[in-house]
């Protein structure tokens, strides 16, 4: 416990680069003033200076402390300022919160990642880690959907892990354009090209809360049990402290007992996929 | 429990003495009602001892409605509060389990806690509302509270509790050796009429546990019922010495100020993308209650309802909580 620690005073951290992902997504790359180490899957709350602060699982990999990646899709109020800052301001970061995807659980298995729209954020963040410590994993499958081809965020991405021996990464898109050659449909539907051993096996599902829910039905229909399914779930965080009680969801604190859980968890929980 | 008395007149002037070094606050009856009110020299003989209860809880001392969260705080006289009904006193209880919890300590929060030397008082008699006992709690304080204060017949009882309790009455001119057992046994008989009153005005209404059974399997249409009349305001959860949201509002200079909020506003759960578990009024109405008797007994030792029926009194739809739980016990 730090006990002189004001739990609620932010790091500042310098906006150094704004990449355009898609129409409606972005992502900050940010230099804290202090090393910020995060574990993947566990969330920040990003602040642009007197307007508000958001909840953001930073999409960048965890080994890397000195720097960090915040994707952030135009949603609402605070990420429409978010979208208009320029290299060079500073914004605010409090955290890391919550309890983030248990990779250690995850060593001699092979991992399912289902993934949809800006839930590839905190997937990519996820895949950085996994990829730093193949050598412990079986494989890793990433089945991903974006609503246009112009809407998959993160392109090179497919391609490059598509080149490391334990990954693949599938894509679909729900409306096809001229020009894609590509899977059409939900992200689910990928789910019917993949090959796993489902008793060793592990399913992470990151996504909009319709996916999160057809995903988690499509995943156990597979064959997985309640206890091998991941989510990461979707709330208003406001402190990140478990005290503000914005982020309940039954008993849980998104914030603090999440915001990842397994469907074991949740599974009674009522009212999870709104 | 170690006991001690005061006359009234020696309480009266140790209070006045106390007053250039400490914030003293203190449960007072005007014309508006009994509320903590800060003490000063002419109103330390108007201080209400052992009647239930204060207007608002005490949980405003601790956790102030609106607050700057990032900036360095002046430092504070150390304050005592008078007269605090046990149903406030256990309310702190789940308060320090929230904002003094391993992971996250709030500063702003145990700063004040260990600045504020808590003297609760015993209730003799009720209030309209008061279910204390049916939810495991008494009427007057064992724990938690520094000292617990007992105006007799022109003498202050104050029974001692803490550590720092101990300490503090160590600076006023108290005797132990004229607490004589009669006085003892008048209190315990004001306890036990109050014990009496309380089972008689509660009658039938069902304890924490079982209240938690009826809220979880309660059905749309009662909730639907129940908050036909309710219009969002949010007195209850203001009002309750247990609710404890709060908003982060954002300033120039990343500056943080901590407002008080509750679930029965419209928007609490809504997110960027527009989707809001508790759109529906019943749903917020329900909330209250779930968090009250199902989701919290689930997550902390304390309980989250007291029983103090302030929320009974300050809804200006005259919806109470009891009504619904004894219909359907």
């Amino acid at each position: 416990m730090q006990v002189d620690k004001n739990i609620y005073k932010p790091l500042k951290a310098k906006l150094t680069e704004v990449i355009d992902e898609s129409p409606l997504i972005k992502t900050f790359v940010l230099v804290p003033e202090e090393d910020f180490a995060f574990k993947t899957g566990q969330f920040i709350e990003l602040s642009v200076d007197g307007i508000g602060e958001a909840p953001f699982t930073p999409s960048s990999s965890p080994v890397i402390t000195d720097k960090l990646e915040v994707t952030v899709m135009k949603t609402g109020y605070v990420t429409e300022f978010m979208h208009n800052l320029k290299p060079g301001v500073y914004m605010g970061i409090r955290g890391p919160y919550g309890r983030g995807y248990p990779v250690e659980n995850f060593f001699g298995k092979e991992v399912l990642i289902l993934g949809g729209g800006c839930g590839l954020a905190p997937i990519r963040s996820l895949l950085y880690a996994l990829e730093h410590i193949q050598d412990k994993l079986e494989k890793v499958i990433l089945c991903y959907g974006s609503k246009t081809a112009a809407d998959c965020i993160y392109k090179p991405l497919f391609n490059r892990l598509n080149q490391i021996e334990k990954f693949t990464a599938y894509r679909t898109v729900d409306k096809p354009e001229e020009g894609w050659d590509g899977s059409v449909g939900v992200a689910t539907t990928l789910l019917d090209k993949v090959k796993v051993n489902i008793s060793n096996s592990v399913a992470v599902i990151c996504g909009p809360p319709v996916m999160m829910k057809f995903g988690t039905i499509r995943i156990l229909e597979m064959g997985y049990r309640d206890e091998q399914i991941y989510l990461s779930m979707e709330k208003n965080m406001s402190c990140g402290l478990g005290k503000c009680g914005h982020c309940m969801m039954g008993e849980f604190f998104v914030c603090k007992d999440g915001p990842v859980f397994t469907y074991n968890e949740l599974k009674y929980t009522p009212d999870i996929w709104k | 429990m170690q006991y001690k008395s005061i006359t009234k007149e020696e309480w009266d002037k140790a209070l006045e003495q106390l007053l250039s070094l400490h914030d003293v606050f203190a449960s007072v009856t005007s014309e508006f009602g009994q509320d903590y009110e800060p003490i000063r020299p002419a109103s330390i003989s108007g201080i209400t001892y052992n009647k239930p209860r204060p207007a608002t809880s005490l949980k405003n001392f601790f956790l102030p409605v609106r607050e700057n969260v990032t900036g360095v705080r002046a430092s504070e006289k150390p304050r005592i509060i008078i007269g605090i009904p046990n149903c406030d006193i256990e309310g702190l209880s789940l308060l320090d389990e929230i904002y003094l919890d391993k992971d996250f300590n709030d500063p702003f929060y145990r700063k004040r806690r260990e600045n504020t030397l808590l003297v609760a008082s015993d209730c003799f008699g009720i209030a309209e509302h008061c279910h204390c006992l049916s939810y495991g709690i008494k009427p007057w304080s064992s724990g938690i509270a520094d000292l617990a204060v007992i105006s007799l017949n022109g003498t202050i009882i104050l029974r001692v509790i803490s550590e720092k309790g101990e300490d503090f009455i160590k600076k006023i001119p108290v005797s132990s050796s004229s607490v004589v057992q009669d006085m003892l046994t008048a209190v315990e008989k004001e306890h036990s009429s109050t014990e009496v009153l309380l089972t008689e005005a509660n009658k039938g209404l069902p304890d924490y546990n079982e209240t938690g059974r009826i809220v979880r399997e309660a059905k749309k249409g009662i909730w639907e019922k129940y908050s036909a009349k309710c219009v969002s305001c949010g007195a209850c959860a203001t009002i309750c010495p247990t609710c404890t949201c709060f908003l982060l509002i954002d300033k120039p200079g990343f500056e943080k100020v901590k407002q008080l909020d509750a679930c029965q506003y419209p928007g609490f759960e809504r997110v960027a993308g527009g989707e809001d578990s508790l759109s529906d009024l019943h749903n917020r109405f329900r909330n209250r209650y779930m968090c009250k008797y199902v989701w919290k007994p689930q997550k902390f030792q304390s309980v989250a309802c007291t029983g103090c029926g302030r929320c009974i009194e300050a809804c200006i739809g005259k919806i109470n909580k009891n009504e619904l739980f004894m219909e359907f016990v």
